[in-house]
């Protein structure tokens, strides 16, 4: 390691900088293809910021507050109320075939004054066994249209309560996920669809061959390569961003340079699936092949398009350890949570491990020649 | 004059298929070597294997005192190479693809000067991709002397180009051998290897089958009694297509 070594590595990541930005398409495709996707599915999804469910409200109380509170939640963007259901088996029934995520229950009494003439009483909601996740994001919503009331009421003890125990998940809206998958998916398509074209599309038309005939090393290469991929995925990302927040009123929750790293950190991982797929390629048949093989999975299993909590829990299993799941988990307990590295040591411990594993391939299998 | 390159017993086998079989030559400082040969003859694998291309599978090559063999690194450094089907990035323009190799080489060549050594001052700012035929092995040419190499290394530095672009060339490679770089190349064309090689090796089937300057090699032939049938003509039909067309180079 001595100057001359980064001068070639410094010298290649430019001239790949340097041609990638005279190629019109390719940035289109690079910078403008993540940002379109962003800009579509965050509309998709920013309607009241919140996820869509389709609940099924039991209403038991003649209070006139419940009245109300009925009003309000079929107001609720959030919530899509099945009108159907009028008894709470009925409703359970409706769970029971899919037809509803849910079941709000208002019961008897709800909203009944107490001795200080202040609304109290407790909204149930009841899940299926199958989807926790949507049962605890609806009570935490529920929770959060109460806690307004209950500030409103400005009482010590809050009134009206849900039974549910939800846990910390009280921010999760559907742009947050839609956004920490984009950001995923950004990074699996620079690395992936980017390294896995342009290496065997070099070994064919010899333009390899020729760097070859000069001094340089296979890890030189691979070195200026990934310099040139980290500076197009960083600068990608912080587009993402910009349009994030003024566009979709993205507010980040935790710190930006641990999510630095974690982009740095994500970068890395794909890369070397891009590396191990260009590398091994003689060209673009066979790499084109390979990486539909490994990114479409990925694509569709790790949350990048649908969040993992709406798969069945078998599946949500399985997917945990792709390795792009922890990458895209990570990104959003960073940005919704405000969850540190430390925090986030499973899923660093978890990309550490495919990281080892795919640069070990990725460095088998290369080779310099079609 | 001194070897620069000794190669011995070089043998290059793909399974059963044995593509260089036992081949050795020595190379002297200075020269212009010829490799001649029909096409499959293994001209291009030799010349690979003696460039730290190939992995050898039999023998060795030394060059200029380094074992190839032992240490290709070493080698690349002090050569320039010419591949047979020139290939260079793309959306690079000449200037800057010659800076790229400086740095590769780590070495300190002026892009402009070896743009002018090779006519090509016009187009330092054209892409590889635009070029003519001629003017691509004339900047492949100017690619290879970066590091300012000990020997350079011609493929078939003329097929496929014209006659006014391989008189060019021919030119381009006489000069190249007055700054004293050693060249071998290799060709199949005869008039090309007579003209600008002091010696040649003519190969076939993997073997080199005799080494010898052009002219010794035809005194030989004659020697043993051979008579061309027909008669010596004061001029042929690249005579004429020159006279016609003159020398002037046309990209």
């Amino acid at each position: 390691m001595n100057k001359a070594y980064f001068r070639a590595i410094f010298a290649l990541s430019a001239a790949y900088l340097r041609r990638f930005f005279r190629d019109k398409v390719g940035l289109f495709f690079t910078f403008l293809f993540p940002l379109l996707f962003l800009f579509i599915f965050g509309y998709l999804n920013s309607g009241n910021q919140d996820l869509n469910f389709d609940i099924a409200l039991v209403n038991q109380s003649d209070s006139s507050f419940a009245e109300q509170f009925e009003t309000q939640l079929r107001d609720n963007e959030a919530f899509t109320v099945s009108e159907d259901a009028e008894t709470l088996d009925a409703a359970k029934e409706a769970m029971g075939k899919g037809e509803v995520d849910t079941v709000i229950e208002l019961p008897a009494g709800f909203g009944e004054s107490n001795d200080q003439g202040q609304p109290t009483g407790s909204v149930i909601v009841y899940y299926d066994e199958s989807s926790p996740q949507a049962g605890q994001t609806v009570a935490a919503v529920m929770e959060q249209a109460l806690e307004g009331i209950n500030t409103q009421l400005g009482q010590p003890e809050p009134p009206l309560t849900v039974t549910q125990e939800s846990t910390a998940t009280n921010e999760l809206s559907a742009f947050d996920y839609v956004f920490s998958g984009l950001l995923g998916f950004t990074i699996l398509s620079l690395g992936i669809f980017g390294l896995a074209n342009q290496m065997p599309a070099e070994k064919k038309t010899g333009a390899l061959r020729r760097l070859r005939a000069s001094p340089i090393t296979a890890g030189q290469l691979i070195f200026a390569n990934m310099a040139y991929y980290m500076l197009i995925g960083i600068v990608s990302l912080v587009m993402m961003f910009v349009l994030a927040i003024f566009i979709f009123d993205f507010s980040m929750q935790g710190d930006w340079f641990q999510l630095a790293v974690w982009a740095i950190i994500g970068i890395i991982l794909m890369f070397g699936f891009g590396l191990a797929i260009g590398g091994w390629a003689k060209n673009e048949t066979q790499s084109a092949a390979l990486t539909q093989l490994v990114a479409l999975p990925l694509m569709f299993l790790s949350g990048t398009f649908f969040p993992r909590f709406l798969m069945p829990e078998w599946l949500q299993a399985i997917t945990a350890y792709l390795p792009l799941t922890p990458v895209i988990d990570g990104f959003r307990m960073i940005m919704t949570e405000g969850a540190n590295l430390i925090q986030l040591a499973p899923q660093l411990g978890l990309i550490a491990i495919w990281t080892v594993i795919i640069y070990v391939i990725a460095i088998r299998v290369f080779r310099w020649d079609p | 004059m001194t070897d620069i390159i000794t190669v011995k017993k070089l043998v290059k086998r793909y399974g059963e298929k044995t593509t260089v079989n036992g081949v050795s030559f020595a190379v002297k400082e200075g020269e212009v070597f010829g490799i001649l040969g029909p096409n499959g003859a293994g001209k291009t694998t030799t010349l690979e294997m003696i460039e730290a291309l190939r992995p050898i599978d039999g023998g060795s090559v030394m060059l200029d005192g380094i074992d190839v063999k032992k240490d290709p690194a070493k080698v690349k450094r002090i050569i320039g190479i010419q591949l047979q089907s020139t290939a260079f990035f793309d959306k690079l323009t000449l200037r800057e693809q010659l800076k790229m190799f400086n740095a590769l080489y780590n070495s300190d060549s002026d892009p402009d000067q070896l743009l002018a050594e090779v006519q090509l001052t016009e187009k330092q700012k054209s892409y590889v991709e635009n070029l003519s035929g001629g003017q691509r092995q004339r900047f492949s040419i100017a690619a290879a002397l970066v590091n300012k190499p000990r020997v350079l290394f011609l493929d078939e530095p003329t097929t496929g180009l014209d006659p006014q672009a391989r008189r060019n060339l021919w030119d381009l490679i006489s000069q190249i051998k007055k700054k004293g770089i050693t060249v071998v190349l290799t060709t199949h064309y005869m008039d090309e290897a007579e003209l600008l090689c002091d010696r040649i090796a003519i190969m076939d089937n993997g073997e080199i089958m005799t080494i010898d300057t052009p002219k010794n090699l035809i005194k030989a032939l004659i020697k043993r009694g051979f008579k061309k049938p027909q008669h010596v003509e004061q001029a042929n039909l690249e005579d004429v297509f020159i006279d016609l067309t003159g020398k002037e180079l046309r990209e």
